[in-house]
């Protein structure tokens, strides 16, 4: 277990390297980053100042060095536009885009579980294709329209969710359905073919058998069961939520690392920009090793993989 | 290979998925504050804005609502009634001219900034001197570069002294010219100032959640001599909601009280509404269609003025304005109308008639058109409708619409080609507020004729009204003769509020939080 | 064989959506660029105010809606194809090296792939396209180079599990070289799940524009691309909900039966099995 660990871990850290190279690289897409920083028809002298303040005519490796081991000390750099510590900065938006992906992701479990059971039970019926379409259906849309329509439906017409903001639980609840559903199908496919696969296992057709009634086999043997794999996409998911919350955040003002992200990609304010890339690239690799080691606990075989 | 489940899953299946969202709903719910509720019931007027300033700091950003903000929350030396355009005496009880370059105040006693602070011609001195100073990077240096220092010659008394005769002072002093305390300011610099503003002001700031909201509360010891009435409502939270339909949702279903800039379209449907109410103002913000004609232009085709004629002649400035900007009015110098020295006398005006831009563009040399960028950064529905009109004429104009200091970072470093520029003026009702600031030989000017330069320069720095009035009309001839801009049209602005709200638009738009109430 | 509804279904839809794409020029009853801002946002026919003349009503700059839906229709699809195909060119190239291969190589691939699926996709997209400028082809371009995963990941099992076939080691026996069986004995053997990938990613495609357009950073005006022309008739949702409404639902319409398609096909290819 312990060897397995070290290669996942292994491989992992190799990973995140890689992608804070490319997200170093950003900086260099823009141009020349001593005129981006210096701005508002600066002189050569002072383009030049920056330069070698910041380092900029120092060689590529040099510099992507420096800026990594300043990140690993914690000196994550001076955002341009806001003029204040990345560390700062990022640091009170994660709250909200976390808070949001966690609902998220429990939205759109609590309406793939019961859906996918469903399925499972019923497969091949109309009912099991009812649920793969309701759980589809979401998908079609781009997510701002379907955003706006809740807007309309529960705030202005029906006065039951504030629109936008993010002070209490139900300023989450539009934008956590909304970013919910897209994962709903992933889970809700999962959760089907989990329970498919359990409930026509020797042991569940024994207590069957045996008399036991339906509803308790089902819910507490199959289920138990079948959501460990989801728990493992789940991990996984959670890093896609957290990446992917830029439209829904500017909707409903949620001031969170999405809405930070797109202000400093406009902004052109790129120390902000590949610090958050940076970040959400960790959060996913841990969570994915995460989920990997919790898989590889539970399965052995994995291991040797 | 299918019978794999079974044995495994046992550990994970005494996590209890129950206690676990139970333990997660409670961590959520402790994590949040309790909410400040817009609405007169809470005495807090909810007011949205969709662009945050990158700092509070009036000398450090670019953005309207960092203009409105510093009108609430600090005091100007002078200030320039909205009804009458008459200068009255603010944080300095009278003043007077020395000189052709020197103006001498005499401070008002007893008035205090919000940190408790005293507000003496120290204040007025290391504001003037810091902010003045190139190295610090105010962001609008036309508001200071004038300065060439401040003096103290008593504990009430300073003089300000200009680097050359600048009539216009006056006016900035009215209006951008915001004064710090000088001790706060000194510890904290710019970047406190941000985290913690302090002003003098009728409103002050109790909290700063930067990108978020800023909630403000009535300055209960505003001094009572100060030309601005003492403010009555006693909350004011601005939140910074980017997107105008969600902010069209709160105002519609009370989430907020006052939003702006909405567009013509909407404000007219949004006027149906009983729980609403909507009015428009004119601003002093006027449109125009800025040509790079600077050595190394990205488009040299624009170099060609018959190509500028063209442009000119192929937009439909009165359609457009009639049905998609609304109130305003069609301008023909770039220049607000109503600013000292602004005129429209003598000057070359280009009707729509797309057929003649055709036959320019011929004789250019490019009959079949030409592509060129175009960048834009707000009224967007204004930039289609004049790429559209361009199109008719062969002139493929593709759009990069973007945040404004992206464009104007971009302008500066001589990258746009055709960019639909507006301007406030930052409220200064004085020409050598707008006109150089695009055509005065700085960073922001494309076009760069000497000429023009001398002329406004030499309008900029005379004392004698006539003789301003005179060169400033000679460089507006050249520029609209040279067709370096196209002048579209004054922007109204409409403004939607809830029915408890109180409220008169001004002319400049400038929200005046002072003079609000509740009915 | 039991009928298969999914695919006919959505087959169906798709076809008649390309039709109307190709067909666009003659079906549409204006230039869907000419603007007439005397007519502007005119509601389509089914309201009161509505006229023959503009069936699907007119947009804020008084152009033709229906013109501007069927003109859009070709956009969207050049969108969805183009990024499937170079994005299936790209991740199946890889999937199939690593699953025929092995060793180094397979490790190579999979750490691409786990490298690529660490990036949050929107963010670097919104990235390149601010700094490059946006329009259709740095949008198709940048999709396609980013949207490769899954591609790679199920062509590499795919390959996997066609590789311990025996027609293949009988053609390895043969002499053949491997470009030849790669292309001749795998490729038309895993070619069903490509197909169906290709329908998920072409779909995912058409959404991620529309939020790049949305966020300004997408296609630029005035093509009416769907994604478009929904970021902006956002302005006008609360008063004339027909204007965001009708392109959405043709946008839905569309992913919907790529989704239905791409159902069928698996369902067409593992008879028995449902996805």
């Amino acid at each position: 277990m312990l060897a397995y660990i070290t290669k996942r871990l292994g491989l992992a850290v190799l990973v995140a390297l890689t992608v804070s190279i490319l997200a170093f690289m950003l900086l260099y897409l823009s141009g020349d980053p001593a005129l981006a920083i210096a701005g508002e028809g600066a002189r050569q002298a002072d383009i030049d100042m920056v330069r070698k303040t910041y380092g900029f005519d120092q060689p590529i490796i040099v510099q992507f060095g420096n800026w990594l081991l300043k990140i690993v000390q914690g000196d994550l750099g001076q955002s341009i536009y806001f003029k204040t510590d990345v560390g700062k900065l990022i640091f009170t938006k994660l709250e909200t885009t976390l808070l949001l992906a966690i609902y998220a992701l429990a939205f759109a479990l609590v309406i793939s579980v019961p859906l996918g059971v469903l399925a499972a039970i019923y497969k091949n019926s109309w009912i099991d294709r009812l649920c793969l379409a309701v759980a589809v259906v979401g998908q079609a849309m781009p997510n701002f329209f379907f955003a706006l329509i809740l807007i309309m439906l529960f705030s202005i017409t029906w006065r039951m969710l504030p629109v936008s903001g993010s002070d209490t639980w139900q300023h989450f609840v539009m934008p956590a359905i909304t970013l919910g559903y897209y994962a709903a199908p992933a889970f809700m496919r999962l959760i089907r073919a989990g329970m498919i696969e359990v409930l026509s296992a020797d042991y569940i057709r024994t207590a069957r058998a045996k008399g036991l009634p339906t509803r308790s086999v089902i819910f507490k043997h199959a289920l138990r069961n079948a959501i460990v794999p989801v728990v493992a996409l789940a991990a996984v998911q959670l890093g896609f939520l957290l990446g992917g919350s830029v439209v829904i955040e500017t909707i409903f003002a949620l001031d969170g690392l999405g809405y930070l992200a797109y202000q400093s990609i406009t902004h052109k304010d790129f120390p902000v920009t590949q610090v958050i890339v940076l970040l959400l690239s960790v959060i996913y690799i841990l969570l994915t090793l995460a989920s990997d080691i919790a898989n590889a606990w539970l399965d052995p075989r994995i291991r040797v993989a | 290979m299918k019978n794999s489940s079974t044995a495994f899953k046992a550990p994970l299946a005494k996590f209890s998925l129950r206690s676990g969202l139970l333990a997660c709903a409670l961590a959520a719910t402790v994590a949040f504050a309790l909410p400040a509720h817009a609405g007169k019931k809470n005495d807090t007027l909810g007011f949205a804005y969709d662009q945050t300033p990158e700092n509070i700091d009036p000398y450090f950003n670019n953005v309207r609502i960092g203009v409105i903000i510093a009108a609430n929350v600090w005091d100007t030396l002078v200030y320039r009634d909205p009804n009458t355009n008459e200068y009255k005496g603010q944080l300095a009880k009278s003043w007077k001219q020395v000189d052709d370059r020197t103006l001498e105040f005499d401070l008002r006693e007893g008035i205090k900034f919000h940190n408790g602070e005293e507000f003496d011609a120290d204040s007025v001195v290391y504001t003037l001197n810091y902010v003045s100073n190139p190295a610090n990077k105010a962001t609008t240096q036309a508001n200071v570069r004038w300065i060439e220092k401040a003096e103290k010659l008593d504990k009430y008394k300073v003089r300000i002294i200009m680097k050359e005769p600048f009539p216009a002072a006056i006016d900035y002093l009215a209006t951008t010219v915001a004064i710090h305390p000088a001790k706060y300011y000194q510890e904290v610099g710019p970047t406190g100032m941000n985290l913690k503003p302090v002003g003098s002001g009728p409103y002050k700031v109790i909290e700063h959640i930067p990108g978020k909201s800023l909630t403000l509360e009535r300055n209960k010891d505003y001094f009572k001599d100060s030309p601005k009435a003492q403010p009555t409502i006693g909350k004011v939270r601005i939140r910074f909601i980017p997107d105008r339909q969600t902010q069209m949702a709160e105002v519609m279903s009370g989430g907020e009280d006052f939003i702006m800039h909405v567009p013509k379209d909407q404000a007219e449907k949004l006027k149906s509404l009983p729980q609403l109410q909507v009015e428009s103002g004119n601003t002093m913000r006027i449109v125009f269609l800025q040509m790079n004609t600077r050595e190394g232009t990205p488009a040299p085709q624009l170099n060609d003025i018959r190509v500028r004629r063209a442009i000119a002649h192929a937009i439909d400035r009165e359609s457009i304005l009639k049905n998609i900007v609304g109130g305003g009015q069609i301008i023909n110098s770039i220049c607000t109308p109503s600013q000292v020295g602004c005129t429209s006398e003598g000057v070359t005006t280009y009707k729509y008639d797309p057929a003649l831009a055709k036959k320019l563009l011929a004789e250019a040399g490019f009959p079949n058109g030409f592509e060129v960028d175009i960048m834009a950064y707000r009224e967007r529905q204004q930039t289609e409708a004049m790429i559209n009109y361009l199109n008719a004429v062969g002139i493929k104009a593709k759009l990069s619409f973007m945040q404004y200091a992206a464009m104007r970072d971009l302008a500066r470093a001589n990258k746009t080609s055709l960019t639909h520029q507006t301007w406030g003026s930052n409220l200064v009702n004085d020409l050598s507020a707008s006109t150089p600031v695009y055509f005065g030989g700085g960073s922001d000017d494309v076009s760069r004729n000497p000429e023009v330069i001398k002329l406004l320069n030499e309008g900029d720095n005379s004392v004698e009204l006539k003789k301003r009035q005179e060169l400033y009309q000679k460089a507006l001839a050249i520029i609209a003769d040279q067709a370096y801009a196209v002048p579209l049209w004054s922007l109204p602005v409409y403004y939607v509020a809830n029915k408890d709200v109180k409220f008169k638009p001004y002319h400049d738009e400038l929200v005046r939080f002072w003079e609000m109430s509740w009915k | 064989m039991k009928k298969n509804m999914a695919l006919y279904v959505g087959c169906g839809l798709l076809l008649f959506i390309v039709f109307c794409a190709i067909f666009a020029p003659w079906l549409s009853p204006h230039d869907p660029y000419v603007q007439d801002l005397t007519n502007r946002t005119v509601p389509p026919i089914w309201y009161e105010a509505g006229t023959w003349a503009h069936p699907l009503g007119t947009d804020q700059l008084g152009r033709d809606y229906l013109s501007r839906l069927l003109f859009g229709a070709r956009i969207s699809l050049l969108i969805g194809l183009s990024v499937a195909l170079i994005s299936g060119l790209i991740g199946t190239t890889m999937g199939m090296l690593a699953g025929y291969f092995g060793g180094r190589i397979d490790m190579f691939v999979s750490f691409m792939v786990t490298t690529r699926l660490s990036m949050p996709v929107i963010l670097v997209a919104l990235a390149t396209v601010a700094l490059v400028g946006g329009s259709l082809w740095v949008v198709i371009m940048v999709l396609g180079l980013l949207k490769w995963d899954r591609f790679a990941v199920v062509m590499r099992s795919a390959t996997q599990q066609v590789r311990a076939m025996e027609y293949v080691s009988a053609a390895q026996s043969a002499g053949a070289s491997t470009l030849r069986i790669m292309l001749t004995e795998v490729l038309p053997n895993v070619l069903p799940h490509l197909i169906v990938i290709a329908t998920l990613e072409a779909a995912s495609a058409i959404l991620l524009e529309a939020a790049l357009s949305f966020l300004g950073l997408g296609v630029q005006p005035p093509l009416p691309s769907w994604g478009l022309m929904i970021s902006e008739a956002k302005a006008y949702m609360f008063f004339s909900f027909w204007l965001i409404a009708i392109p959405g639902s043709a946008l839905a319409l569309l992913i919907f039966s790529i989704n239905l398609a791409g159902d069928g096909l698996h369902q067409f290819f593992t008879p028995g099995e449902r996805a």
